[in-house]
């Protein structure tokens, strides 16, 4: 048990620095991450000077301007950059032989890789993240109460795992065609567009909007957005948490279907 | 077949002399009546390369510290060489790995500048990057391609006409005749990354030498390939050589390559020139004995042969010996007083082998340099 | 003896990626339908926003619509001819293919900016052309004159030429700093601003920030200059910000060449 949580322990230090050696690019990447926010505030407001009412389907402009920043702090949670196609391009070069030989799960590898990854992250970027927040700190309605708050924290780590499994059993897909890139595309803009990442999902006209209820996406970046906006509240916030746990579970699920199943094809081939 | 007169540029094509006539190693010849005729392809003075890399650290907490600011320290990756190459010598550049061979072509052909000294080849300072110059180079290198990897050869050599702005006719005879002396015609069409190591190499020099450089550095153009394809090269090079009479500088570390192509060689460690020479030449100054071959008339071989040298090895009735250069005249002499003798023969050392002590001892004076610069305090 | 000719290696590039391209059919295919789509989207964004608002920042939306499919003329253009170049060399300079380039007897700018086309990234030219054709009738007012079929097209080359210079720039830092991943990044950020009518930036902030990127940064005036001059009526106050704009391209370019040849002389290849 001990030496098994050591080497959970390596791979997880050895994920920090690996992530840790590119400074320049994260300091780089970090700070530019903010700059869409920016035009967004503008456009926004030129939106609203020339609309007559104050607020469309129910927001401010001051709500959309705090809805993109929360938008970027759950897309901060539940982006997976690299990890699908990371695991198709494994697939294509037969790097994936090495989980099928030592005793690591894949899937629990990539998830201590992803952990790493988004701590550093978060390490780098909890100083821009903060100053922004306090900079922009007169868009927001102000702070929620303590039960909403902790449903918003509990929907960020929710859109963590969501993002994760969703986007690791896209990725599982490569065992079948190998080449990926097309499907993953299509799911970026998905995610893009109906993650409600582009703009709050509550403008989409009815049919639209009862699709995106039907779809995972709105939970990786507009659900705890909206819900630390108390956009959602009561019966709807425990219904929308639910879903988004039965969400998680299904993908856990399919992931590690997939997986079992990739790999049984994969020996099966003799690859 | 090549033609030297084919050339598009008069003045290499009517040289007047043998191509690789150095004064040092025909002392006996009117050399200053050649020196007028020959002028030096390539000239190097006091030619200097530094290297600042950064040190990564070791551990998490200094990885985060790294993040702020990092260490580094200067690699001396050629440290002052002087060198001169007449036009139309073949030159070896031999050398222990990470000597500065790699770093010394890639002066001369421009790509990086040094931090110091002089160079010049074909009266151009490489690093200006003139297009006279460059036109009139080629640079190979056996670890990198240039090529398209996912096109057929023949696009990128198309590409190479247009960029070098060779003419239809002329491209097409020279690329024939390549084509043709490496025989690989039938590839052409093949995209480059479904060849194997040699034809992409045979392809790579042919694209350097469709503009008829008058310069070419190759730089360990033999790197990875079997016996045969090393060969082939060989034989391309040494033709090619002596059609053109082109200037080369060859990096290798195969001692066939060397022996086959060059009569003179360079020899850089640490960034130095430590020989500069025929290859000969590496045996007399570098091995400090010779071995001797005894085949005995007697029935019984003397048993006390260690007294004349260093037995290197007993299959009766002959006997190898190891002995001291100096003392070769005086073991010979009392062996053949001593014993009955029915042949003897006196040999060098392999090349590969004195090359080796070589580097190896060169290596060994650097580490004991090191040692005590970083004994004497520093201030 | 003679100068390389500039156009006959350009045209052996784009030849040779046509080759290339057409050998992974597939992906090509996929790289045009995914780039067309994702203009697609954002024309579902501004379709979305119109239905609450009449204009912004009095572009109305066919006028606005103009305005995208002159980011798409530019984008794909830039994306076509030179954005897999500037990709392409930080990964040049971390492999040292770069001494390959360093080695021929060509500009070695052109030759680094125009090696490869992305021919897939030209559908986006002709979505561009078919949402102009469905906009410009639509503005109310318009009169088509020859100054547009001048001008616009004009326009559109010379806030290529500006992009071009900044990403060029940009990529020449990967020479500096060795490596650049966030490259892509830093140029979708930075040309993000650029994608919105300048009018939009007012106030306190938004007038600096409109001034620092017209006139130090000049990423303002790639799209806005040809889309006003197609959208707009041509009025004489678009002539200051014209004439501007012809001399911010003159000076991005000789800029640019500055940056690419600094770094240039900083070149240390890679080992081995
Ligand atoms: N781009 C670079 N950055 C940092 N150090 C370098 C670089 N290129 C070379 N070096 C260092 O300079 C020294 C000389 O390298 P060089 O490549 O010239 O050796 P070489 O003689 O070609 O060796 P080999 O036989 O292994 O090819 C080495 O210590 C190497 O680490
Ligand atoms: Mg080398």
């Amino acid at each position: 048990m001990v030496a098994r949580a050591l080497t959970w322990w390596t791979i997880l230090k050895i994920s920090l620095e690996e992530r840790l050696v590119y400074r320049g690019d994260f300091a780089l990447g970090t700070l530019m991450r903010f700059l869409p926010i920016v035009t967004q505030i503008f456009l926004w407001t030129a939106v609203f000077a020339a609309s007559e009412s104050g607020t469309i389907v129910g927001y401010s402009r001051n709500d959309i301007v705090a809805y993109y920043l929360l938008t970027m702090l759950a897309r901060a949670f539940s982006s997976m950059p690299g990890l699908a196609s990371g695991i198709a391009r494994q697939v294509r070069d037969g790097e994936i032989k090495k989980f099928l030989i030592q005793p690591i799960d894949l899937i629990s590898y990539l998830l201590l890789a992803r952990i790493a990854h988004k701590l550093v992250y978060y390490l780098v970027a909890a100083g821009p993240f903060a100053l922004v927040y306090y900079l922009c700190r007169s868009y927001f309605p102000g702070w929620p109460a303590t039960d909403v708050f902790a449903a918003f924290l509990l929907s960020l780590v929710l859109s963590f795992m969501l993002g994760f499994f969703l986007e690791a059993s896209m990725g599982m897909i490569a065992f079948w065609f190998l080449e990926v890139t097309s499907l993953l595309f299509v799911y970026m803009l998905f995610t893009f567009f109906f993650s409600g990442h582009m703009f709050p999902l509550d403008m989409l006209p009815d049919f639209w909007l009862t699709l995106v209820d039907y779809m995972p996406f709105k939970y990786l970046a507009y659900f705890p957005a909206a819900v630390f906006l108390g956009k959602i509240e009561g019966e709807a916030l425990y219904q929308g948490l639910l879903i988004q746990t039965a969400w998680v579970v299904f993908f856990i699920v399919s992931c590690r279907l997939l997986m079992q199943a990739g790999f049984n094809r994969y020996s099966g081939f003799g690859g | 077949m090549i033609k030297a007169g084919a050339k598009a540029r008069g003045q290499q094509s009517s040289k007047p002399c043998p191509s690789t006539f150095r004064p040092d190693l025909y002392p006996d010849a009117h050399w200053s009546a050649y020196n007028l005729l020959i002028m030096s392809a390539i000239k190097i003075r006091g030619l200097k390369k530094s290297y600042r890399v950064y040190r990564k650290k070791e551990g998490l907490l200094a990885s985060i510290t790294g993040l702020f600011q990092r260490d580094y320290r200067e690699v001396d990756a050629v440290k002052g060489i002087d060198l001169d190459v007449e036009q139309g010598e073949f030159v070896a550049f031999l050398g222990p790995n990470g000597a500065g061979k790699t770093t010394t072509l890639k002066l001369l052909s421009g790509v990086i500048s040094p931090t110091g000294g002089a160079a010049s080849v074909l009266g151009h300072t490489p690093w200006l990057r003139e297009n006279e110059y460059r036109r009139r180079f080629a640079l190979v290198m056996g670890q990198k391609n240039q090529l398209w990897w996912d096109l057929p050869a023949q696009e990128s050599f198309r590409l190479h006409q247009k960029i070098y702005r060779i003419d239809s006719s002329e491209f097409q005879r020279t690329r024939d005749e390549l084509v043709d002396l490496l025989e690989v015609g039938q590839l052409l069409g093949q995209p480059v990354r479904e060849l194997s190591l040699g034809e992409r190499m045979k392809m790579e020099l042919t694209a350097a030498l469709l503009h008829s450089p008058d310069v070419l550095f190759l730089d360990e153009p033999t790197i990875g390939l079997d016996v045969i394809a090393q060969h082939n090269i060989q034989k391309f090079l040494k033709h090619y050589q002596a059609m053109r009479k082109i200037t080369i500088l060859l990096t290798s570390h195969y001692m066939k390559d060397v022996a086959a192509l060059c009569r003179r060689v360079v020899i850089i460690a640490h960034g130095e020139i430590v020989y500069d020479g025929s290859l000969a030449g590496i045996v007399d100054r570098f091995s400090s004995h010779k071995v001797l071959t005894l085949h005995f008339a007697e029935e019984r071989m003397p048993s006390d042969l260690a007294r004349y040298g260093e037995v290197l090895e007993i299959v009766e009735p002959k006997a190898k010996l190891r002995v001291d250069r100096s003392s070769i005249a005086k073991v010979l002499s009392s062996v053949l007083a001593n014993h009955a003798v029915e042949d003897v023969s006196v040999e060098d050392p392999p090349l590969e082998e004195v090359i080796a002590d070589m580097f190896a001892l060169t290596a060994k004076n650097q580490a004991d340099k090191v040692a005590a610069e970083s004994l004497t305090p520093s201030p | 003896m003679h100068h390389p000719s500039y156009l006959g290696v350009f045209l052996t590039f784009a030849r040779n990626s046509l080759i290339r391209d057409m050998t992974f059919r597939a992906n090509f295919l996929i790289e045009g339908i995914s780039s067309v789509s994702w203009m697609i989207m954002n024309l579902g964004f501004y379709t979305l926003v119109y239905r609450f608002t009449p204009s912004i920042a009095d572009w109305d939306k066919y006028e606005f619509f103009v305005f995208i499919s002159t980011t798409m003329f530019v984008n794909s253009l830039v994306q076509a001819f030179f954005m897999p170049n500037a990709q392409e060399l930080s990964e040049l300079v971390r492999t040292g293919g770069l001494d390959f380039a360093l080695l021929k007897p060509i500009d070695t700018q052109f030759l680094v900016s125009l090696q490869r086309v992305n021919w897939a990234s030209l559908g986006n030219f002709f979505v561009a052309l078919l949402l102009l054709a469905y906009a410009v009738p639509r503005i109310e007012g318009f009169e088509l004159s020859p100054w547009h079929f001048l001008l616009y097209p004009l326009y559109i080359v010379l806030g290529v030429f500006i992009l071009y210079s900044v990403m060029i720039a940009l990529a020449a830092t990967s020479i500096w700093l060795g490596r650049n991943q966030s490259l892509y990044d830093f140029w979708f950020y930075i040309t993000n601003f650029s994608r919105y009518p300048m009018e939009i930036y007012e106030g306190t902030w938004g007038t600096p920030l409109r001034q620092l990127f017209t006139f130090v940064v000049p990423i303002l005036v790639v799209i806005n200059v040809p889309a006003r001059i197609m959208a707009k009526p041509l009025v004489s106050d678009q002539v200051f910000l014209a004439s501007f704009a012809m001399l911010a391209t003159a000076i991005s370019l000789l800029g640019s060449r500055w940056v690419f040849k600094q770094a240039l002389l900083s070149y240390r290849s890679a080992s081995s």
